[in-house]
């Protein structure tokens, strides 16, 4: 789900205007310039996330993390687009009992991402190897894909709409296998291109998961979902983040992304 | 039934209603009969109307069959309603329990063709929601998220150093064997899987899990699992196994009604058969199987009516009430054969014999009813409904027997009854040499000539039975409700035979509450911190300490100082130069950490204490060292795993992290998952309310079995537990889950059985003291239903049968039944004393005609209940054949122990001298006036509670009540001889 998903957490470059011809797009140039909007925002950027879970008995969970990102410097495609591999820095600081957890990803195109994991209590660097990007972000209803963004060439996109703000797209995975969706549907705004709203179906047409970016502000030029919210409708579950500080363009250096700066973080970009 | 001619004596104000209605009723029979009729009708109609066409009368209540055992509680129960809350608290669903065995393949069900099957089943099992199952709402039906299958939960390996992998257990279906027995050696690394989704001991052996929104819909998801199993090709030796307790109650649903469908009508059949050997005639057979049916559907629809569910007793009732409606008819009739020859004359023959039997049946009506009507004594709302209904029934069976069976008579020409008549004078004859009657008529020397011996017997049966009912089991448990064969049973067997137990009890344990003032709080907090304060951070410690004690001044709560206390610290790291950053980074984490003192689920001590509470649970053992508790989960389980996992994989690791905050982290790892609502299922996560926040936690205890007693043994090793070992901090505990709620509702009814046998004893204590208008008659007619009933549990205890709810039940309806016989033997005997002289005169005429009624009447209602025998639940085959041996029982000890008795008593019992008014025999007023306190304080009790009070008062009484029929019995219209009610009320 390129770009739907944790949409604001990076941000996005939006270095013109919005070209005049956007009405005449294909559906593949509507999605690859929504996945650029959406976590391609300038080369890096920071934000600061409180994301609150709230279950279906009103009962709530909070955490509050801060988000560094670097985009790996490369060529563009015909299109314009350097869009590769990206570098995230997730610092926790609340609740009190996993403050200084760290939580880092490599996000490859072409093969599985790496992610590391640093709990404080126990001392501990840890490797992850997950094939699957469909699991929780840390016990939200969110899923790792959602935050860092879903390739494009996984699935198969149609454009089945186009309304006067929105391009409506139905994005069908190629392996069903490794995803519980049977496919989503993507409500991009025309304007922004932002992902507004996203929509989970499973193999019998009903939808039970969705994602609504809530807030949009333009932020150094680059419009960016402020608070946004994944919905789980089979257990009336809900998380919403809510994004502050948000900064792009923070001289941030590919180095600090890496294992040894997990116990030393860099408080630099961080406070 | 009667021959023997009665003194003719005045007639009482019982008698003269019962000659005024009959007088009426063999007027007007069309009218008697257009009535029964259009009542019934009209009564079916506003029950089968609404049932079969549910939205046409939206204000009339339709058929609802309830089949959920935590109906058995009142749904305001204290316990039902934690139960439920505790089942919300923790998102727990009830359970499809889907087993699959294989154990013709060498790797059992690891293989790739069962793996395959499993995984498709699964798949399917995730489409169950919505409209697949015709539901409306998209959720309702198979809760995805929870479902557990080795396709749909997760697993954590080391892979290699510094590196976990997550993955599920099973993303697809294995193609090669090393692929499928590697789904098992994965599994069985996962405590929380090893025992519950896995056979721990076997390969042959997998459960699945599939979680419902609403208990309701497990019939239909588990028909659909079922037909998508029947689509398989068969091979590989796959069997599977549904079942669950949603499953088994829908399934006893269908049984119920097949058990009304089939048992009631054969009743019915068998009635019909046994009163045609004993009578011969249809058309005398005919008028109470007419009574028996409008009694049933009256019955049955006002049940409907007044909105009550048909519940396993209530199921029951018309069965019940069969054979009781055509006892009083056959009296009737039969009586009125043996006039009719007289007279030749329908209704005078008509008046003579309700004349005669009005009042025994009146009474013999009335203390059935009380038997049942007592069952409302219970604390359990189907036993209740149960009783009062067959209660309504009993006098709706007396209501239509005096009426419509006169009226019916009245419909048979004089010519055919003089046939009739004829033949039955015949059959007669021959009766008296028949070979009953020959056996009756020695049996009746026999309690004369033997009567010290027949004394002597029932005193040993007496003590006998005294050891059989100390050795009563109280246990129940509703599987074993369908017989051994059923499908359930068979699964149940098969798959606790492989698990831990399919049957799940909850434990919930809570922190015991906080002392919230925020003040008090503040003290040790700022001791606390002080004491961890160093060189650098000391400076910036003291500024906290400051505004802590500046910030408790208006803080309502620990929390909310500790909220205001790490905003101010947060403000601090955000602002401060960044020198003193670090400083304030440190007493941070030190405020951190005094949260984490109010999570008690986060401590290792707590999480420690838990686990070996498990080992100690996991110890207990039932007969034959059965384990009990074959598994249980618990948040400790879920820590120490992710620990072993996150630290390389080694036994050596599956142990607590050593602070809570390393708990806290292990577990975030745990919700970075596919399943990341699992942990609401261990523990309570809310931080808008601190005081429950991970300080309440559910334990899942799985038992091998659901009997209660299984349960009981328990929680007792749980309460020892605690006691040796009390728990870190303070936590309180508290059982919940449907195998709790079986115990509870069982030990309402032991003991709320008791009351109401107590109940409907007194009861009819004092109808036959006020019947006899003598104390000494009262009680003797309830010696042989009290032996009967000693006789029944001492066998129930000696034979090892489990003292469960319809046994329980039993002891209050057969007391209302079998007091029948000892009415009817002891009023003739009395007439028969009066018209013969002496006991040993009436002996042999007693054990003629009033004998063989009492031994006709025992078989055909003895014999009308054999047929729930054939009924395919347990239960009801335990009421049938206890009812069966309670009224045949019953019949032997009224035909032998109270002659004998009466022999011994003769002098006392036929003291013709003196008043006959209850109030001039002290004795008997006493007698009479301490049963009605007993009454009085029973009931009370019953709705009171325990009301220590009234026993005092009821002890006052009783001296008071002792003087009053003293002074009463001294009075001067005592004094005199024989008194104005001279014939005693008696038949």
């Amino acid at each position: 789900m390129n770009a739907l998903s944790i949409v604001g957490i990076c941000a996005l470059l939006f270095t013109g205007n919005a070209p005049d011809d956007a009405t005449n797009l294909g559906v593949n140039e509507i999605v690859e310039r929504s996945n650029h909007v959406a976590y391609y925002a300038s080369d890096d950027g920071r934000a600061r996330v409180e994301m609150e879970i709230t279950d279906d008995q009103g009962r709530t969970r909070n955490r509050r993390f801060t988000i560094l990102r670097w985009d790996e410097p490369g060529e563009a495609d015909e299109n314009g687009y350097s869009d590769h591999d990206q570098r995230f820095y997730v610092y926790f600081d609340k609740p009190a009992d996993i403050s200084k957890m760290v939580f880092m990803v490599h996000k490859h195109l072409g093969r599985d991402d790496d992610r590391w994991l640093y709990m404080p209590s126990l001392d501990l660097v840890k490797r992850i190897a997950a094939t699957d990007k469909r699991t929780s972000f840390v016990g939200s209803d969110f899923f790792y894909e959602d935050v860092s963004g879903r390739r494009l060439e996984d699935d198969v996109h149609e454009l089945l709409e186009t309304t006067e703000n929105y391009y409506k797209i139905k994005n069908t995975p190629i392996d069903r296998s490794l995803v519980e969706f049977d496919h989503y549907i993507m409500w991009i705004h025309k304007g922004t291109f932002l992902p507004i709203t996203v929509e989970f179906y499973d193999e019998g047409g009903n939808k039970y998961r969705e994602y609504k970016a809530e807030k949009v502000e333009e932020i150094d030029g680059h419009w960016t979902v402020t608070q946004s919210s994944m919905h789980n409708l089979e257990t009336g579950s809900k998380t919403v983040m809510s994004y502050s500080e948000v900064e792009y363009d923070i001289g941030l250096d590919g180095d600090i992304f890496t294992e040894r700066y997990l116990r030393k973080p860099p408080r630099k970009f961080l406070r | 039934m009667s021959t023997e001619n009665h003194r003719e004596h005045e007639i009482t104000p019982t008698e003269r209603i019962g000659v005024g209605v009959t007088d009426t009723c063999t007027r007007k029979p069309r009218l008697v009969t257009g009535i029964m009729v259009a009542l019934t009708l009209m009564l079916g109609l506003l029950a089968g109307v609404p049932s079969l066409f549910p939205d046409s009368v939206p204000m009339l209540n339709s058929l609802r069959v309830d089949t959920d055992p935590e109906n058995m509680l009142a749904p305001d129960e204290p316990v039902r309603m934690y139960h439920n809350e505790a089942k919300r608290r923790f998102g727990l669903s009830d359970i499809v329990v889907l087993g699959v065995v294989n154990e013709t393949n060498p790797d059992g069900v690891y293989n790739p063709e069962t793996l395959a099957e499993v995984y498709e089943l699964t798949e399917y099992a995730k489409t169950l929601h919505g409209e697949a199952i015709g539901e409306e709402d998209p959720e309702a039906g198979v809760v995805r998220i929870d479902l557990i299958a080795p396709s749909t939960v997760d697993f954590i390996e080391s892979a290699g150093v510094g590196t976990v992998r997550f993955d599920w257990l099973m993303p697809a279906p294995p193609e090669t064997r090393d692929e499928a027995l590697a789904v098992r050696d994965r599994s069985r690394r996962i405590p929380f899987l090893n025992g519950t989704m896995i056979a721990d001991e076997t390969d042959e052996a997998l459960c699945l899990y599939i979680p419902l929104t609403d208990k309701h819909l497990a019939h239909q998801v588990a028909g659909k699992l079922q037909s998508k199993i029947d689509g398989f090709a068969g091979a590989g030796g796959n069997e599977y196994y549904i079942t669950g307790l949603p499953v088994a109650e829908d399934t006893f649903g269908v049984e119920m009604f097949k058990q009304m469908a089939i048992s009631a009508p054969l009743a019915m059949v068998v009635i019909f058969l046994l009163m045609w050997i004993f009578f011969k005639k249809i058309t005398l057979i005919v008028p109470p199987l007419i009574v028996a049916m409008v009694t049933s559907i009256m019955t049955m629809a006002l049940l409907v009516i007044s909105g009550k569910t048909v519940h396993i007793m209530s199921s029951m009732i018309p069965i019940f009430i069969m054979p009781i409606a055509v006892l009083d008819a056959i009296h009737i009739i039969s009586d009125f054969f043996d006039r009719y020859g007289e007279t030749r004359d329908r209704k005078a023959t008509l008046v003579a014999v309700m004349k005669e039997l009005f009042s025994p049946m009146l009474y013999t009506s009335l203390t059935t009813t009380a038997g049942f009507a007592s069952l409302a004594l219970t604390p359990i709302p189907p036993v209740q409904v149960f009783g009062i209904f067959v209660a309504i029934g009993v006098m709706l069976a007396w209501v239509w027997t005096i009426t419509f069976i006169p009226a019916a008579i009245m419909f048979i020409p004089e010519s055919r009854l003089a046939d009739i008549a004829d033949a039955q004078e015949k059959a007669h004859s021959a009766e008296s040499s028949s070979l009953m009657a020959r056996v009756l008529a020695r049996l009746g020397g026999l309690t004369f000539r033997r009567a010290v011996f027949i004394l002597a017997a029932a005193v040993v049966a007496v003590v006998v039975s005294g050891y059989g009912i100390s050795r009563i089991r109280i246990n129940d448990n509703p599987t074993k409700w369908f017989e051994p064969g059923h499908p359930i049973r068979v699964a149940d067997r098969v798959l606790n035979k492989h698990f831990g137990g399919t049957y799940m009890g909850y434990l919930e344990l809570s922190s015991s509450p906080i002392e919230g003032d925020a003040g008090v709080y503040a003290g040790g907090l700022v001791d606390r911190l002080s004491a961890g304060f160093d060189a650098d951070s000391a400076g910036v410690g003291n500024l906290l300490t400051n505004e802590i004690r500046r910030l408790s001044e208006d803080a309502q709560s620990p929390w909310s100082l500790l909220d205001s206390a790490q905003a101010f610290v947060e403000n601090k790291l955000d602002t401060c130069p960044d020198d003193e950053f670090d400083a304030w980074d440190r007493v941070s984490d030190q405020l951190g950490a005094e949260r984490a003192r109010f999570e008690t689920f986060k401590q290792p001590e707590t999480l420690r204490w838990m686990r070996s509470m498990q080992d100690h649970l996991e110890t207990v053992l039932a007969d034959a060292d059965r384990q009990v508790v074959g598994k249980s989960n618990s948040l400790a389980d879920i820590v120490m795993t992710v620990h072993r996992d996150l630290l390389g994989g080694t036994d050596d690791q599956y142990r607590f992290p050593d602070s809570p905050a390393a708990v806290a982290q292990c577990l975030i790892q745990y919700q970075s998952s596919h399943r990341y609502t699992d942990l609401d299922h261990f523990v309570m996560r809310d931080a808008s309310a601190p005081e429950d926040h991970f300080r309440r936690s559910a334990l899942w205890v799985q038992l091998t079995s659901g009997d209660n007693r299984d349960m009981e043994a328990v929680t007792r090793a749980l309460d020892d537990y605690i006691a040796q070992n009390p728990p870190p901090g303070g936590i309180e505990h508290r059982w919940f889950g449907l195998t709790y709620i079986n115990v509870i509702w069982q030990d309402k009814m032991v003991s709320g059985m008791l009351q109401a046998f107590l109940g409907s004893f007194l009861v009819v204590l004092f109808m036959m003291i006020v019947l006899f208008r003598s104390a000494l008659w009262g009680i003797l007619s309830m010696i042989p239903l009290t032996l009967t009933v000693a006789l029944i549990y001492g066998l129930i205890g000696l034979i090892g049968k489990d003292y469960d709810m319809p046994v329980a039940v039993l002891s209050s309806l057969s007391l209302g039944l079998s007091v029948d016989y000892a009415i009817h033997f002891l009023a003739r005997s009395r007439n028969m004393h009066r018209s013969r002289g002496s006991w040993k005169a009436s002996v042999s005429p007693m054990f003629g005609e009033p004998a063989l009624a009492i031994t006709r009447n025992a078989i055909v209602v003895g014999f009308g209940f054999l047929p729930l025998l054939a009924a395919p639940l347990v239960p009801y085959q335990t009421v049938g054949f206890f009812i069966a041996a309670i009224l045949l029982t019953a019949g032997a000890s009224t035909l032998l122990l109270l002659p004998a008795l009466i022999r011994f008593l003769e002098p006392w019992l036929f003291d013709e001298s003196g008043s006959r008014a209850m109030s001039c025999r002290c004795g008997t007023c006493i007698v009479g006036s301490l049963v009605l306190v007993g009454l009085v304080v029973i009931n009370l009790n019953q709705f009171i509670g325990e009301g220590s009070q009234i026993r005092y008062i009821a002890l006052g009484l009783i001296p008071v009540l002792a003087i009053g029929c003293f002074v009463a019995s001294r009075r001067r219209g005592c004094a005199g001889g024989k008194s104005v009610s001279e014939n005693g009320g008696t038949p």
